[in-house]
């Protein structure tokens, strides 16, 4: 008994990229379109030198496939169901939504798994989710920021959305398993015993993930939060499993070589254009894994953010910037964060004063609002911050001192939580595009071209402890 | 906050030196750590903590403090001057005297709400003694400082130079250091740490983690 709801039982939605009027999206799946030839169920997926010789010899048709072809997807009720459950627009195509649930783990291919889509989609959901958060909480500091961004899109909260969506993980990637299962290697648990030997995985010595070779990754480095900003992804995390400095942008894309033609000028004309065929060629064999059997494994939770991005992306290509925005106001904003409880203050009764110091408000003064117990062995403290006569914040406290810091700690807490008037927010995504279309189709967008940009407050800063 | 509707004459004191009118200190006793660590804390909990005997399934229970005020609340004095919510809250303030119908304070009470507010009204007592800040401390006092700092580090510790010179134990730490005095006293207190039970050990670092947890609204 499948548990899904369809909203109609036939898989209709799989037409649309056919028709052609969304050239975009066509030119994404055309590169799909062309290399996913169905290649024969007897063959075992080919080594990599085979590949590399099918590669220059045979035609493009007889590459394997590591993961379902996307002629299953049109018939897996699976995806059909996922489709509809997520209300997702018919311009998406099944196949698309096949891809995205392939992995890179499953199939290294870029041109088969879904990285180029979460690329994309990470961007597109860092980019609402960062201004949704600055536009309505100008003041949040850096750090919060960070985790307030990870909280929206980070990779728990994906893989959690994920699984609520209903999407399975299968236990092992391949060509002959139902495509609306998240195509993905598994990593092998840290507890788990090593075959023939007495050892757990996790205490074999592992060799150091590759970094991008910035310096912010020296064990000395200090992370700072300029840093974060400068160097690290849109968390404020390291960016792990960066290539290196000297990597290709893509497979095949030509590497110019530092030019030291004052040394080559006088020793042989001859060998410079071979050099400069040499480094300008474009068909060299690829770089990066090409086999299943190559790729590293990966967990379930990266595996379902890429997933949720890639979704994301794809959307976008093919059914426009709205419809993306629709599914990350859906799915992503609709996720109550509580931003209040992200703020952990060292010296918040210091802060406070220096922050009421920059804004030339009077110091702020801790009142005695009404107690109760002062002698028994539970007492309540309620205590106010004020500057002057206004109230600035207030809280309770089983000693004087407690209740006083608490209630600096609120002070500062609605300092940075405040938000702007709903009518004064407009995000740069609302507004970017309404010039051309107003100027386009004159009057036909009335609505939309009443709606113009405004500026959107910005803060100065936080209080640097 | 209904207690500040009485007048502060009815509401029951808080400054120590009145409470000792009716507390008896002699007849204080100490009661047994068994009985203050154990018997003590078996208390009768809310009926709110209790399962409820009208919900038959799983429900949410949310139960906050009644008058704890939403940190989403940015108080007037926080806005910026072109938010329109400021002018809401000035004309509300400067509409009456009468209190304000929300239950939370706005701004700092009068002694009784019914007198208008004047400039030198009973304020809401203060926690900690209110000081300004006198900037009278001269360089010449300075080097004073630092040179007695320097002769005798025992006898003129940071508390008698801020009783001497009328400063801050701050300002005093700002002026002048000594650290060998200092990583004397490290190491005496380090003694004394050693002697500490497991009970007191675990007790100071559980006070410590708990203070962590006054920044964390937690």
């Amino acid at each position: 008994m499948s548990p899904f709801i369809t909203r109609d039982g036939s898989p209709t939605t799989g037409t649309a990229a056919k028709t052609g009027s969304y050239p975009t999206a066509m030119a994404v799946s055309k590169a799909v379109e062309e290399d996913y030839e169905p290649a024969p169920e007897s063959h075992p997926p080919a080594p990599v030198e085979q590949v590399l010789h099918n590669r220059s010899t045979r035609h493009v048709a007889e590459r394997p496939l590591y993961a379902p072809s996307h002629r299953k997807a049109l018939h897996s009720a699976k995806l059909a169901a996922l489709h509809a459950r997520l209300s997702l627009p018919s311009k998406l195509p099944l196949q698309t939504l096949a891809r995205c649930l392939i992995d890179s783990s499953a199939d290294p291919r870029p041109g088969y798994n879904n990285a180029p889509l979460a690329i994309l989609g990470q961007d597109l959901l860092g980019y609402y989710t960062a201004e949704y958060i600055l536009c309505h909480y100008p003041r949040l500091p850096m750090a919060i920021l960070f985790a307030a961004q990870y909280a929206y899109v980070g990779n728990a909260t994906l893989a959690a959305m994920r699984s609520e969506w209903g999407v399975e993980t299968v236990g092992a990637p391949g060509q002959e398993v139902e495509p609306g299962l998240l195509q993905l290697k598994r990593l092998m648990p840290g507890n788990a015993m090593l075959e023939g030997e007495n050892i757990r995985v996790r205490d074999m010595p592992q060799a150091r993930r590759l970094g991008s070779g910035r310096r912010n990754e020296a064990f000395d480095y200090r992370r700072g939060m300029s840093s974060r900003v400068v160097y690290d992804d849109q968390f404020g995390d390291l960016q792990t499993g960066l290539p290196p400095n000297d990597a290709r942008p893509f497979f095949g894309a030509p590497i110019s070589t530092p030019n030291t033609t004052s040394d080559v000028e006088g020793t042989s004309n001859e060998a410079q254009p071979q050099r400069d065929a040499s480094a300008l060629s474009v068909h060299d064999p690829p770089e990066g894994p090409q086999t299943v059997e190559d790729t590293e494994p990966t967990t379930v939770e990266l595996a379902s953010a890429s997933f949720v991005r890639a979704l994301a992306g794809a959307l976008y290509l093919h059914a426009g910037a709205t419809a993306s925005k629709t599914f990350h106001k859906d799915h992503v904003l609709s996720r109550h964060v509580q931003l209040h409880t992200l703020f952990h203050f060292t010296h918040p009764t210091r802060d406070l004063s220096n922050l009421c110091k920059r804004e030339g408000f009077e110091p702020p003064v801790a009142r005695l609002i009404s107690e109760t117990g002062r002698l028994s062995r539970t007492p309540v403290f309620v205590v106010g911050v004020f500057s002057g006569e206004e109230k600035l914040g207030e809280a309770a406290g089983a000693s004087l001192n407690e209740a006083r810091i608490r209630a600096a700690a609120a002070a500062l807490r609605s300092w940075y939580l405040y938000s702007p008037p709903e009518t004064e927010i407009c995000l740069p995504s609302d507004a970017e595009g309404l010039a051309s279309i107003s100027k386009g189709r004159g009057k036909a967008n009335h609505k939309e071209a009443n709606m113009p940009w405004k500026p959107q407050m910005i803060d100065i800063g936080e209080i640097i402890t | 906050m209904a207690s500040t509707l009485f007048a502060r004459t009815l509401r029951p004191s808080i400054t120590a030196a009145e409470s000792t009118g009716y507390i008896c200190q002699s007849c204080r006793r100490q009661e047994s750590t068994y009985r203050r660590t154990r018997k003590a804390l078996r208390v009768k909990p809310d009926p709110s903590f209790l399962p409820s005997k009208t919900e038959t399934q799983d429900h949410i229970i949310f139960n906050p403090p009644s008058s704890a005020p939403s940190v989403y609340h940015t108080p007037s004095l926080f806005l910026p001057q072109d938010d329109p919510r400021r002018r809401v809250h000035t004309r509300a303030s400067s509409a009456g005297a009468n209190p304000p119908s929300t239950p939370g304070i706005s701004r700092v009470p009068s002694a009784t709400a019914t007198v208008p507010p004047t400039k030198d009204r009973t304020l809401l007592p203060s926690v900690r003694p209110t000081y300004e800040k006198k900037y009278h401390v001269t360089p010449e006092q300075v080097e004073e400082i630092r040179r007695l700092r320097q002769e005798d580090p025992r006898q003129w510790t940071r508390v008698r130079l801020a009783e001497r010179f009328e400063c801050s134990q701050f300002f005093i730490s700002l002026c002048c250091s000594a650290p060998e005095v200092k990583a004397e006293h490290d190491k005496a207190l380090e003694e004394i740490k050693k002697k500490w039970g497991r009970r007191k050990a675990e007790a100071r670092e559980a006070r410590k983690e708990r203070k962590k947890l006054w920044g964390m609204d937690a």
